[in-house]
């Protein structure tokens, strides 16, 4: 018995497939890996954002959504189309690279024929009615790479694709603060380097959010998501991002990233 | 029921007695089982029936809107509370409030929670009023003149002398009925924190219904056991006997454990005025075991070689009919109720409270007579000789001496309480106020006051506008329609203050203008208000109007704040804000529906009145059916409901007087005054009869006869009922307290009129009935 016992062990440790044997890959050398994924220079695409309160009542708002680097420098136009009340609003923010640099951003309201320019959000706040904050949209689903500790947990497949399960925790209670996280599990594709799913929970620890990224497929050469899901289980409020017509070729002239762009549409 | 089939029944009794004894206690040890099932229910839409269609909208209204029966705590610093400190306070509470179970986190409303609108010069800003980290005295300052520029937030959050912060904290739905718990869990947080300057105060609408579930369980603990201990001495004076005292608390418990249990079984809730059932049924039912017992001594002295058997069902043979027919008459009553009553917990208690009434009854029947056959014939001290009269005999004695002398000034002063009661009846003020369920000096009575005399108030009529399409509500001329319409009722008296979707869009515009105060208005095209919300979702969350309007922009919910709980108060609105609607909202494009506490106050309350009425009525003609038919004479039924009547009457003019309002507790009062009451009558009547009718006695004779026998009976009958009664006056929920009053005054002048009026009427009157040739010889 105490043979067979041994040989068992003995098999068990062996076994590649075991997770003994495994060396999983460090979190900060996963978050590191989703920054280096190429996103293209710039972008042009039909952002379809459909929100669903909890009792099911749905906001449905077609956009077009438009973002380019300018050196590490990220700016992003985004021109309502629907519903007609919200017509010819236009979005548009310069997010610098500098940590200390607050962002700029501006709205331009067409009823009141003015750009108005809001002040730097919280990076925690929802972004424009929706379930992901100015944080998620800042990042398109990379992983930061300053504001947690990360610890691998396993790696598990996600709509059938290997992931990296990394557990995130936010260095300090002013980062916790301001993300209105205090733990985020994250599910990292581990060829793709592209967050696939995501868990947070509120600084008090209840079940915050899930976030569900999907339909990723390779557009001119890029691997690109096409849908966002997003559960607010707190509120229980619901948003689908959709990305339609995702092009990366077009040169976008850099005279959309303006103010004065903003008012005269595309 | 001829009498020789009744004493066959009454000797079978006697014979299988210990089967029914033991039959007898599995009944009630079975009901009594299903007591720890009951469930108390204090809230006030549990007086509307579920399918209630202004209960539906009303649920369906809180439901679209996430509103819910709130906890509100009050935080007075009487020299301000924009500092430091105040403001600190504010946040540490909230915050803890977020931890308490049966509180919705997200659905807590305080300086520290809400956002604050600004315009900048780049456009609005939506944040936090003040945020713990950077607090500091000169940023609480600044907050006092956010609050200036919000009109929102005045009289609401912070009262307008700055004296005053409401913190209010909504329940989670799955806590409905443990509202005590959470009730319970505030007070002790608002108990424990001691800071100098500062009072805090725990009220509002779940407080209420929180506290009055603690607060009726601990007043039952106290009347019911002292209702117990009042029917024991009256019983041990009555006969001075150990069964004397112990069969008739017997069927009171019986009475009083099978209704209850019976209630648990068929999942009835415990409403507030269900308190009162328990002292009432102790009263009620114990009066058949006070003239069984009373005619058991009776024959013991007349009959010493009776056998316990004899004796008994000689007993049973006397009293059956009496007993059954008083019975009948106070089942009438409580059925009375539950038949002109619209709201369940009252039809509950005419339902539980006839159940009770007839247990009382069969048991009088079965238990009764078993259990004495397990005694040995006994005679009580009281009853000596046949012909020797007790101090209480005697008192009835020399009362029967007055009537004999003075029928016509008994007459007179009938007809003056009646001239007076239907005055008193015509003046009576239909009124009801939940806060009035406290005694004056409890803590949530104080803090009721204080945070409606400080703030615009915690009663909430709630206006529930649709309108048929999407984005129809950020249309210019709708929201000027919700606008004129907060601008009337706001003028209604007791009204202070409201809060809609056009409150917000008209600060938004304001910030959009550099804060300029002519631009507190609503914008002028449809497509800016749409883009307004847009922009304020760039900082704000997005359930941020989730109270106010739904989430495709077709309803919209107008709370409207007062600070008077009062129906009287409440109904004046709901009346004159109603015309309003009908006057100017006619188009099926823009329909305005009320709802709310005080709506559904209004449309309840305003039932009670017509109820109590209602029920009277439909008590007398029972009552009056019942007895006509018992003594084939419609004389007699006639006779029989008229002290009662005048009891009824008397009430009136009590309540008038003692400004007394016909409220949820006391609406009750006439219909069991009239079905407990009448018992003197019939009795009376009965026992008249007897001694004119079938004695043949001559009428001064028979007149002795009867107040020295039936008369020392129903005096006890009385004393047990009266002083019963009384133990609800000394209960701390005022209504019950109220009810206990008048019941009490009611069964004094049934009495009190059944021992006069009556043998003074038939004196008078001489109806055939009672007297003819032989009585005059």
């Amino acid at each position: 018995m105490k043979t067979l016992i041994l040989i068992l062990a003995t098999f068990f440790i062996m076994n590649p497939l075991s997770s003994y044997g495994q060396n999983l890959m460090d979190g900060q050398q996963i978050a590191e890996n989703t920054h280096a994924k190429n996103e293209g220079v710039s972008v042009k695409r039909n952002l379809i954002m459909e929100l669903k309160d909890k009792r099911g009542k749905m906001r449905v708002r077609k956009t077009i959504a438009l973002r380019k680097y300018f050196g590490k420098e990220k700016r992003l136009v985004i021109f309502y189309e629907t519903p007609s009340s919200v017509k010819g609003t236009g979005f548009l923010t310069f997010d610098y690279p500098e940590a200390s640099k607050d962002d700029d951003q501006w709205l331009y309201l067409p009823a009141l024929r003015k750009t108005r320019r809001i002040s730097a959000a919280n990076r925690g706040d929802y972004f424009l009615g929706t379930d992901l904050t100015y944080e998620d949209i800042k990042l398109e689903t990379k992983i930061s790479k300053d504001d947690y500790n990360y610890k691998t947990l396993k790696i598990e497949k996600i709509d059938d694709n290997d992931c990296y399960l990394i557990q995130a925790t936010p260095k300090n209670d002013a980062i916790a603060k301001e993300l209105g996280y205090s733990k985020a599990h994250f599910w990292v594709d581990a060829k793709l380097w592209i967050m696939r799913k995501s868990e947070s929970w509120d600084i008090a620890g209840n079940h915050l959010k899930t976030v569900k990224i999907s339909d990723i497929k390779i557009v001119q050469e890029i691997w690109t998501y096409h849908r966002i899901d997003v559960i607010n289980h707190k509120t229980k409020h619901e948003t689908v991002f959709k990305f339609e017509n995702i092009d990366y070729k077009t040169v976008l002239s850099d005279d959309y990233f303006t103010e004065e762009a903003l008012v005269d549409g595309l | 029921m001829k009498q020789n089939r009744v004493e066959a029944f009454f000797n079978t009794i006697t014979i299988h007695y210990k089967i029914i004894l033991i039959i007898s206690s599995v009944i009630f040890l079975a009901s009594v089982a299903f007591l720890p099932k009951l469930e108390k229910d204090t809230r006030y839409d549990a007086f509307l029936p579920a399918k209630d269609s202004v209960l539906i909208q009303r649920n369906q209204l809180k439901e679209t809107f996430g509103l819910k029966d709130p906890m509100v705590i009050a935080i007075v610093n009487e020299k301000g509370i924009f500092n430091k400190k105040s403001l600190e306070l504010v946040y540490t509470i909230s915050e803890q409030l977020k931890s308490i179970p049966g509180i919705d986190p997200d659905q807590i409303t305080s300086l520290s929670t809400e956002n604050n609108i600004i315009g900048t010069d780049y456009g609005i800003e939506v944040e936090p009023f003040f945020e713990l980290d950077n607090l500091t005295e000169e940023k609480a300052l600044e907050v006092s003149k956010h609050i200036d520029d919000f009109e929102l937030y005045q009289g609401n959050l912070v009262s307008k002398d700055k004296t005053t912060t409401l913190i209010v904290a909504e329940m989670l739905d799955s806590y409905n009925k443990e509202q005590h718990e959470v009730y319970n869990s505030l007070f002790d947080l608002v108990s424990n924190i001691k800071e100098k300057d500062h009072q805090f105060y725990l009220a509002g609408e779940g407080a209420v219904s929180g506290y009055l579930i603690k607060y009726i369980d601990e007043d039952a603990m106290r009347t019911n056991p002292f209702a117990g201990l009042v029917i024991a001495l009256i019983l041990i004076f009555a006969y001075r006997t150990v069964r004397g005292v112990l069969l008739p608390n017997l069927m009171v418990l019986a009475s009083v454990g099978i209704a209850l249990g019976l209630m648990a079984a068929f999942g009835v809730d415990f409403f507030v005025i269900t308190n009162g059932l328990p002292v009432v049924l102790i009263a009620i039912a114990v009066a058949d075991g006070i003239h069984i017992l009373g005619e058991y001594y009776e024959l013991a002295v007349k009959y010493p070689d009776y056998s316990q058997k004899e004796l008994v069902v000689a007993t049973m043979l006397k009293m059956w009919r009496p007993i059954t027919i008083t019975s009948f008459t106070t089942i009438a009553g409580f059925l009375s109720i539950a038949l002109s009553s619209y709201m369940p917990p009252m039809i509950y208690f005419g339902i539980f409270g006839a159940l009770g009434v007839f247990v009382a009854l069969v048991y009088a029947f079965f238990m009764i007579p078993s259990a004495m056959m397990l005694l040995k014939p006994q005679k009580s001290k009281v009853f000596k000789s046949v012909e020797k009269v007790d101090r209480f005999g005697n008192v009835m004695l020399k009362l029967g001496n007055l009537v004999i002398k003075r029928p016509k000034t008994i007459l007179i002063t009938a007809i003056v309480i009646i001239v007076f009661g239907i005055g008193g009846a015509l003046k009576l003020l239909v009124n009801e106020d939940r806060i009035k369920n406290f005694q004056d000096d409890e803590p949530i009575v104080f803090a009721d006051q204080l945070i409606n005399q400080k703030t615009d108030g915690t009663s909430y009529l709630d206006v529930l506008i649709e309108t048929p399409k999407e984005e129809d509500l950020f249309k210019i001329e709708n929201l000027q329609k919700i606008e004129l319409l907060q601008q009337h009722i706001e003028t209604l008296p007791f009204v202070k203050g409201s809060t809609s979707i056009v409150d917000f869009i008209k600060k938004m515009n304001q910030s959009m203008n550099e804060n300029r105060k002519e631009f507190y208005r609503i914008p002028e095209s449809n497509e800016l208000v749409a883009q307004y919300f847009l922009l304020y979702s760039a900082s704000g969350d997005p359930t941020d109007f989730d109270n106010y309007v739904d989430y495709d922009y077709k309803l919209a919910n107008i709370r409207f704040r007062m600070n008077s709980g009062e129906y009287i108060n409440e109904n004046e609105v709901v009346n004159k804000a109603q015309e309003f609607i009908n006057a100017h909202f006619k188009s099926s494009d823009f329909k305005a529906t009320l709802s709310g506490k005080v709506a559904v106050d209004a449309h309840w309350i305003s039932k009670l009145g017509i109820n109590h009425f209602l029920g009277a009525i439909i008590a007398l003609l029972v009552v009056l059916i019942v007895a006509a038919f018992s003594f084939r004479s419609l004389i007699a039924g006639v006779l029989t409901v008229i002290p009662v009547t005048i009891s009824v009457l008397f009430l009136y003019t009590v309540m008038g007087i003692m400004n007394i309002w016909l409220a949820v507790g006391t609406s009750m009062f006439a219909a069991i005054a009239i079905g407990v009451g009448v018992d003197f009558a019939v009795h009376t009547i009965d026992r008249l009869k007897y001694f004119l009718i079938e004695e043949k006695l001559p009428i001064t004779q028979a007149y002795h006869e009867f107040y020295k026998s039936a008369g020392r009976a129903l005096l006890f009958n009385f004393l047990a009922l009266a002083f019963g009664f009384s133990v609800l006056m000394t209960s701390s929920v005022p209504p019950l307290n109220q009810f206990g009053f008048l019941v009490a005054i009611a069964v004094i002048v049934s009495f009190i009129g059944s021992m006069t009026l009556l043998p003074a009427i038939i004196l008078l009157a001489k109806p055939k009935f009672f007297i003819n040739e032989d009585n005059n010889k």
